[in-house]
């Protein structure tokens, strides 16, 4: 029945009272245990990255320099303005002056940061010294900066495409900027600071600092001296010659370094157009290496040494052009359609008589031939230190034709990259010896600790140094005595071959579009330097290489040899000509009236009526010189 | 059993030496409300500086709530608390009254989204505070002269009519945590008062049905609950307050990092002065001096209820009860909500977190637990 209500009751309730409260306690304290004591070290953690804002300390990328030591690319310091909304006091001030520094909406600016709930706004990045300064001497709370070095290449227009360019946040794109990047980008350190929940730094806060470590300094073998003859020669026969483009290339015979390489049009590596891609990709894209042409004469030069060196042919051999060959029943001109007649092997590269080209290819066969292309780096990369190398175009070798041999001979039907012919033609006339062409001849840390030296690779021996030294000589005779007159310089030598090329659009001969290109070395007797100058689509009738390239890859070895102090073997006087009225004559009569004067001439047109000539009668030139003559052109 | 004069005639018959309150709980008193001073501080310097422009805004404010706390338990100490009996339904009526007074517009103080203080010159007075000794004083009071009804469930629904009416103007506010504390401080009343078992459940299934209602209504409580479980789910919104306190907590180890040396009160925790004060003193004094601090709680939660064994009628030994329950769940609910171990409520910790009303409140009841000390059995004994 019913207990009564006794204090013993109460007593003993109590009692239940206490020990309900000390087990509770006690299993509050157990879960204490199981947060601060188990899981401490876990929750520290997860604290503490909530108790450190982080800076990071971007490290400054490594330089590029030329062989001289001359800065080609560097850094400068720019800013990155953000904003901590909740250390803003004065919104409307800090929109104002932000919005008057960056040329900003201060109604949006203003909406943005005073509504939103992020902890950080990057307003602009960037941002140069002195506009940074002028934000800074305004001493508002909430504006923050940090620097950031972003890059610098002093010499506006100069090696852009070899030197590539970075992206907004220095990461190197292309060229060597993108081919080295990895040495070229630092460690970047952080700046740790204590601060707030609201990212202000505690009173008695700590900045811990982890150091930048810079970038690697990267020499090139690129002299900036011989660049700049180079671009000056590329950018006067562009204008010169109204052309689509022109290159240059420059390189170490003896090494394989690249001593200069240009190329116009360009770009403007500080500002490169980032948004027109398309327009960004054909600027910065280094045609010398990444595109291919049919090189035309300039690869006689690899017919001949492969012929001489297999013992296909012989100085002496002498050779028949009537201005065509047959081959398996097909016609192949030579340039000269009244042809060449007889002449020894010499004479046929000085005339650069594409018969002589046609039967040294024949006498080889396809096997030789390629063999000899493939020792000289033809279908295969050169292995450059730069990225998008193509390796050119060959026939497969199982299916050259006859026809296709010929005119492979006189380097048609075949597609070659600027550089891989320059480093060929190195090969050729060194000594035989093909090296792997290089931009980069030592990698150096910040604090001066060299980390790669490049010394010249060896790629292998193509020809002898026999044949080398008679194609030096054949070669040089193009210069003194042929087509390469123009690049000549008085009182060196100078070897070299020019080439004129029809370009092929979509598989057909494009009708007056040329590529004119010479390519030299010098000295003849023991070359240093080999140039290649290639004008892209002259407009012009002149269109011969002998006319509108050699004269530029002439001035180039002048400035060189001008530059390197090498002094010049005492020349006669230089006999001079007057040019003579022509045009009433009849080509025949034209070309015995020349021979007189000791000229040599290019002919432009397929029949015997003159319609013009180069240069103006009446102006004087050099004996020996190289004169154009045009005549009628009929459609056959 | 109804002698009303008893008091009188034990304080004719005491001499001084039977007067003495219990130096012991007087000195946890002390103890706690010094710490607690001195925690305010720690846990406010950064955000007072911030927000009031001196670090010791919080602290100061602290201080004269002691000050005014040490006066209302001297008080009380040398009351006689029969006249909190008598006084009962003035006491009672006053809480209600001030609870109503809440929800007039210029007299309360919104905040946080709810209605709890009201608005006075020097402070604002959270009114929950006073209704929780108004109904102890009722309920005390009743169980003692009825102590023979309490076995039936007639006798109890009186007490339990008035505990669901404050109940529900608490809630109303709306105050959760104190709803609860509330209701539980009714149920070890009724429990201590005699209730018995079966009416226990009968009483009791209903109100935990209750409680689940109320968090399904409002959709808050639920996110609220479900943050409990897991924090990191929800890691920027309902779960940001619990993970900030796990971060104080585990950052503390087992010393702490000293004494004024938290980091999370850099903002990182919010309320870290008040509800969450014992996160700071997890991370500064680590998980040796959280321990300290509930054996300190322990002790003075067992001196109130030895009190109230050896008080010399049911009322004294029920109000001492009734204060010793009440103090004893507010620690126990805001050390498990801060240590995630039940969904989140704002409650302060008794004694220690900065808040003047509670820590005048809680003084004062302390010094009716002094002034029932003083009339114990052990005196009379001690008499004998």
């Amino acid at each position: 029945m019913k207990k009564p209500n006794s204090l013993l009751l109460t007593r003993k309730r109590l009692l239940a009272v206490i020990i309900a409260i000390t087990f509770l306690f006690c299993a509050l304290a157990g879960r204490l245990f199981f947060l601060q004591i188990i899981k401490g070290d876990f929750l520290r953690g997860k604290a503490a990255e909530q108790w450190y804002r982080d800076l990071p300390l971007t490290a400054p990328r490594g330089n590029i320099v030329d062989c001289n030591g001359e800065v080609l690319a560097d850094n400068r310091n720019v800013y990155t303005v953000y904003v901590r909304p909740r250390a803003v006091k004065d919104f409307a001030a800090v929109s104002r002056a932000l919005s008057d520094a960056f040329n900003l909406d201060y109604d949006k600016l203003y909406k943005k940061l005073s509504e939103t709930f992020v902890s950080e706004i990057t307003v602009m990045r960037k941002v140069d010294e002195s506009v940074a300064e002028k934000l800074r001497e305004q001493a508002l709370d909430g504006i923050y900066f940090t620097v950031d070095s972003t890059r610098n290449y002093p010499g506006k227009n100069r090696l852009e495409q070899v030197l590539g360019f970075t992206n907004i946040d220095n990461v190197g794109q292309n060229g060597i900027e993108g081919y080295y990047d990895k040495y070229l980008t630092g460690v970047n350190g952080i700046a740790l600071t204590e601060t707030d929940m609201q990212g202000i730094q505690l009173p008695s806060g700590v900045t811990k600092y982890i150091p930048a470590v810079p970038g690697c300094n990267i020499t090139l073998t690129v002299d900036s001296n011989i660049q700049a003859f180079a671009e000056s020669a590329v950018d006067g026969a562009k204008t010169e010659w109204n052309s689509k483009s022109a290159s240059m290339i420059v390189m170490d015979v003896n090494t394989g370094g690249i001593l200069a390489m240009a190329s116009t049009p360009s770009y403007d590596n500080n500002d490169p157009p980032r948004d027109d891609i398309d327009l960004l990709n054909a600027l910065s894209k280094n045609k010398m290496i990444v595109d291919v042409y049919e090189p035309g004469s300039t690869f006689k030069i690899f017919t001949t040494a492969i012929a001489l060196e297999n013992g296909a042919a012989r100085e002496s051999d002498r050779f028949y052009c009537p201005g065509y060959r047959m081959v398996d029943g097909q016609r192949i001109k030579c340039w000269r359609s009244i042809g060449h007649g007889s002449q020894e092997l010499t004479e046929g590269v000085k005339n650069s008589c594409n018969c002589v080209f046609m039967d040294l290819a024949q006498r080889l066969g396809t096997k030789k031939l390629y063999d000899g292309l493939h020792s000289f780096g033809f279908g295969s990369k050169t292995n450059i230190d730069f990225y998008g190398e193509s390796r050119g175009i060959l026939m497969n070798e199982q299916s050259v034709k006859n026809v296709d041999l010929a005119r492979i001979g006189f380097g048609q039907a075949v597609a070659v990259t600027p550089l891989q012919l320059i480093t060929g033609v190195c090969a050729a006339v060194n000594g035989g010896t093909l090296y792997e062409p290089y931009f980069v001849s030592s990698v150096d840390s910040f604090d001066g600790i060299n980390v790669f030296t490049r010394s010249p690779k060896k790629v292998r021996s193509v020809i002898s140094e026999s044949t080398s030294e008679l194609l030096r000589g054949m070669l040089e005779k193009v210069v003194s005595e042929g087509g390469g007159k123009k690049a000549g310089v008085a009182g060196f030598t100078v070897g070299g071959k020019t080439g004129t090329a029809q370009k092929y659009e979509n598989g057909h001969i494009a009708q007056g579009k040329y590529i004119s290109s010479f390519v030299g070395f010098a000295p003849a007797d023991n070359p240093q330097y080999a140039v290649l100058m290639i004008v892209d689509e002259p407009s012009s009738y002149a269109y011969y290489g002998s006319i509108v390239a050699a004269p530029y890859a002439g001035k180039v070895f002048e400035n060189i040899f001008a530059y390197k102090g090498m002094t010049p073997k005492p020349t006669e006087d230089v006999k001079t000509v007057i040019m003579p009225e022509l045009m009433q004559m009849s080509l025949t009569e034209a070309l015995r009236k020349l021979k007189e004067l000791g000229l040599q001439c290019e002919i432009a047109g397929n029949t015997d009526k003159i319609i013009g000539v180069l240069p103006m009668p009446g102006t004087q030139i050099p004996e020996g010189d190289v004169v154009l003559i045009r005549t009628e052109e009929i459609e056959i | 059993m109804k002698r009303k004069k008893i008091p009188r005639t034990i304080d004719v018959m005491t001499d001084r030496a039977c007067l003495k309150p219990d130096y012991i709980l007087f000195a946890v008193t002390m103890i706690l409300v010094v710490f607690g001073i001195i925690m305010v501080y720690s846990a406010s310097m950064y955000s007072a500086q911030k927000n009031y422009g001196s670090e010791y805004y919080f602290m100061f404010k602290q201080i004269v709530g002691a000050v005014l706390g040490v006066i209302a338990m001297t008080a009380l100490t040398f009351m006689d608390y029969h006249i909190l009996g008598k006084l009962r339904y003035f006491i009672l009526g006053g809480s209600i009254v001030l609870l109503v007074l809440v929800f007039i517009p210029g007299i309360g103080v919104e905040n946080y989204g709810a209605r709890r203080w009201i608005n006075l010159p020097f402070f604002t007075l959270q009114a929950s505070e006073f209704a929780k000794f108004g109904f102890i004083i009722f309920t005390a009071f009743y169980m003692a002269k009825h102590h023979k009804k309490m076995t039936t469930f007639k006798g109890v629904l009186p007490v339990l009519a008035v505990g669901v009416l404050i109940c529900i103007l608490i809630i109303l506010e709306p105050n959760m945590s104190i709803t609860i504390c509330m209701a539980l401080l009714m149920f070890v009343m009724l429990f201590v008062g005699g209730m018995r078992i079966k009416h226990f459940l009968f009483v009791g299934i209903p109100a935990v049905l209750a409680v689940v209602v109320l968090i399904f209504a409002e959709p808050y409580r639920l996110n609220r609950l479900m943050a409990f479980l897991n924090p990191w789910a929800s890691p920027l919104e309902e779960g940001f307050q619990l993970i900030q306190s796990f971060y104080s907590l585990g950052s503390g180890g087992f010393f702490g990092v000293g004494l004024f040396n938290s980091r999370q009160k850099y903002l990182f925790l919010p309320f870290s002065e008040s509800d969450f004060i014992l996160s700071i003193i997890g991370e500064e004094l680590g998980f040796f001096g959280c321990v300290v601090l509930m054996a300190v709680y322990v002790v003075f939660i067992v001196r109130a209820i030895r009190i109230a064994q050896n008080a010399c009628d049911r009322f004294g030994c029920y109000l001492a009860s009734g204060i010793a329950a009440i103090i004893a769940i507010q620690v126990l609910v805001n050390i498990a909500v801060v240590t995630g171990s039940i969904p989140p409520t704002g409650l302060p910790l008794p004694f220690i977190s900065s808040g003047s009303s509670s820590l005048i409140v809680f003084m004062g009841g302390v010094g009716i637990l002094q002034s029932v000390a003083r009339r114990s059995h052990k005196s009379i004994k001690c008499l004998a």
